[in-house]
């Protein structure tokens, strides 16, 4: 498979500290990938080595299944990127910084009246940027990031800072960029919140290292409800289930199973009845995207 | 693609007050010398025959501490730009090669002060003609001692946009900056091999021309350097 982006065992030390470890990116075209961590993961960092920015410790970065190390400058011809804060020139106008990028990626002077119109600046234009709320000058840097019509888009945390109103919006112009211009959008965030409305793909990012990487439906499944069972004796209620083929996690005081089906559900709590236990309560527990996500980062951390 | 570059960084100061300041230097140099020949021109015409002599060694003898001192400002003030809202990530990210972007500062600062010393050598020539200095007008020299600080001073230049480019603490540059001033105003005292002596044209041989041919070549070590330095290193 033609991968957009891959990274191989993409390593970046600073002193002794390993800000990204051995870490493998795999995005296909027209994904948008969520690329998620807590504060300090090494999101940044990899966006960075992604950029050519940084100079991988060790591993590599292929773009357009091109090695960036050897053809940094077609590749980037063809990547839009927006890291951390936005920059601008406060003493310049909106349609002046876009001008300095323009003539950099020489593209016809009436693509930057597009993408103000895009970004909904186009009133904006002749004002300097200093003046801009932050919503604005994020617009902005996003702007400058699709002058030159990237095929990709590598966006580190551009809700940062927004309100949910800007959010919204900034969401609704990411969504429709695979969708209208086929581009492939890699979006950093340490809230998955904010990136699971839209993500297709998402990686999971703690301590440098890469903890999970799938579809978005893959982690809706292990994010799928379970049924827990208060029981009087948890161990040989769950050596029980095993017997009966159904399998079972031990918590505290009470065995979880995975499924949810009613019929299912019905049998089980029926057979367990017939074997002599007491069953206290059934329940049923959600849980939220966002908490496997925090369980994942959790994990990782107390390790 | 370097031309394109050097546009855009022209672009970047508008505003910014960097082209004032290339007037401004200039300008206060001769302007020295309106003050000391309005307040004493009769003194200082009694002291010597070589009238014009005497008045390019007055303006030339502030010359090279006025072209450093442009250098260290216009070097920090280029880098502030890009540093403000560290900028330099987003030049880097677009298809462009480290080393022009490189290129594309040290020549725009270069453009900026050789304009300078362009204005330098009209202002000198247009004030001294006004002065009655005498009908043998000494062209060479006066070019000389406009043109050549210019590229006496490369290698102070390309020390200062190494440091306030790779830098991430504009403190280490500053500090430097002002060393280099003190030793440009000190310059009599310093040996011929200091490249901040260099500017004032002064060497033992009493051969001017030496500065400005070392000035290149000791210019263009110190930009080879820093350029490779920039290139191989992380973006700030
Ligand atoms: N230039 C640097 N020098 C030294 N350490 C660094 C540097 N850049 C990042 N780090 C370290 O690398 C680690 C990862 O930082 P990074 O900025 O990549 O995290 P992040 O996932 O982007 O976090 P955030 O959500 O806060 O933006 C941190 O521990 C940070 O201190
Ligand atoms: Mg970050």
């Amino acid at each position: 498979m033609e991968y957009i982006v891959e990274t191989n065992q993409l390593t970046k030390q600073f002193g002794k500290e390993k800000a990204v470890d051995g870490v493998e990116i795999r995005i296909p075209k027209g994904e948008i990938y969520g690329f998620l961590g807590p504060n300090g993961a090494g999101k940044t960092t990899t966006i960075r080595m992604l950029l050519g920015l940084m100079r991988p410790s060790s591993g590599s970065v292929h773009l357009f299944g091109k090695d960036l190390k050897n053809n940094r400058i077609a590749i980037l011809k063809r990547v839009g990127s927006l890291v951390e804060n936005p920059s601008y020139y406060p003493h310049l106008t909106a349609y002046e910084n876009l001008e300095a990028i323009r003539k950099i990626v020489d593209v016809p002077r009436a693509r930057m009246k597009e993408v103000l119109k895009l970004v909904r600046l186009q009133d904006a234009a002749n004002k300097k940027v200093k003046g801009f709320s932050l919503g604005m000058k994020q617009r902005l840097g996003i702007a400058a990031a699709l002058l030159h019509q990237p095929e990709l888009l590598i966006l580190d945390e551009p809700t940062n800072g927004l309100d949910p109103s800007g959010i919204i919006e900034m969401r609704k112009l990411i969504k429709q960029l695979p969708e209208k211009y086929g581009i492939t959008v890699v979006i950093s965030s340490h809230l998955l919140s904010e990136v699971d409305q839209m993500a297709t793909t998402v990686g999971v990012i703690s301590k440098g290292k890469m903890i999970f990487q799938d579809s978005i439906e893959a982690m809706r499944r292990i994010a799928q409800a379970s049924i827990h069972l208060r029981v009087n004796d948890p161990k040989a209620v769950h050596q029980a289930l095993l017997v009966y083929g159904q399998k079972a996690d031990i918590k505290e005081n009470s065995v979880a199973i995975q499924t949810t089906a009613d019929e299912e559900v019905a049998s089980i709590v029926q057979y367990l009845v017939e074997q002599g236990f007491a069953i206290y309560r059934v329940e049923e527990e959600k849980r939220s995207l966002e908490n496997i996500f925090l369980e994942m980062t959790k994990e990782e951390q107390i390790r | 693609m370097i031309l394109r570059l050097l546009a855009v960084d022209f672009l970047k100061i508008r505003r910014k007050g960097l082209w004032l300041l290339t007037f401004i230097g200039p300008i206060g140099v001769v302007a020295l010398q309106m003050v000391n020949y309005g307040v004493r021109k009769d003194y200082l015409f009694s002291l010597t025959d070589d009238h014009w002599q005497q008045y390019i060694g007055n303006v030339s003898a502030f010359t090279p501490l006025a072209i450093i001192l442009g250098i260290v400002i216009l070097t920090s003030f280029m880098a502030s730009i890009e540093d403000e809202t560290n900028a330099w990530k987003q030049l880097i990210a677009l298809p462009v090669s480290k080393r022009e972007v490189y290129l594309s500062k040290f020549t725009m600062i270069s453009c900026l002060l050789f304009v300078s010393s362009i204005i330098l050598l009209l202002m000198t020539y247009f004030y001294g003609l006004t002065l009655g200095l005498g009908e043998d007008i000494p062209y060479l020299q006066i070019i000389q001692y406009s043109l050549l600080p210019f590229f006496a001073s490369l290698p102070v230049l390309g020390l200062q946009l190494w440091l306030a480019t790779v830098c991430t603490n504009q403190a280490i540059p500053t500090t430097v900056g002002v060393i280099s001033v003190i030793f440009a105003y000190s310059a009599m005292y310093l040996p011929d091999w200091v490249i901040w002596k260099w500017p004032s044209l002064d060497n033992q041989w009493d051969q001017p021309y030496l500065n400005g041919l070392m000035g290149i070549a000791m210019g263009l070590a110190i930009y080879l350097i820093g350029m490779t330095d920039f290139k191989r290193r992380d973006v700030k």
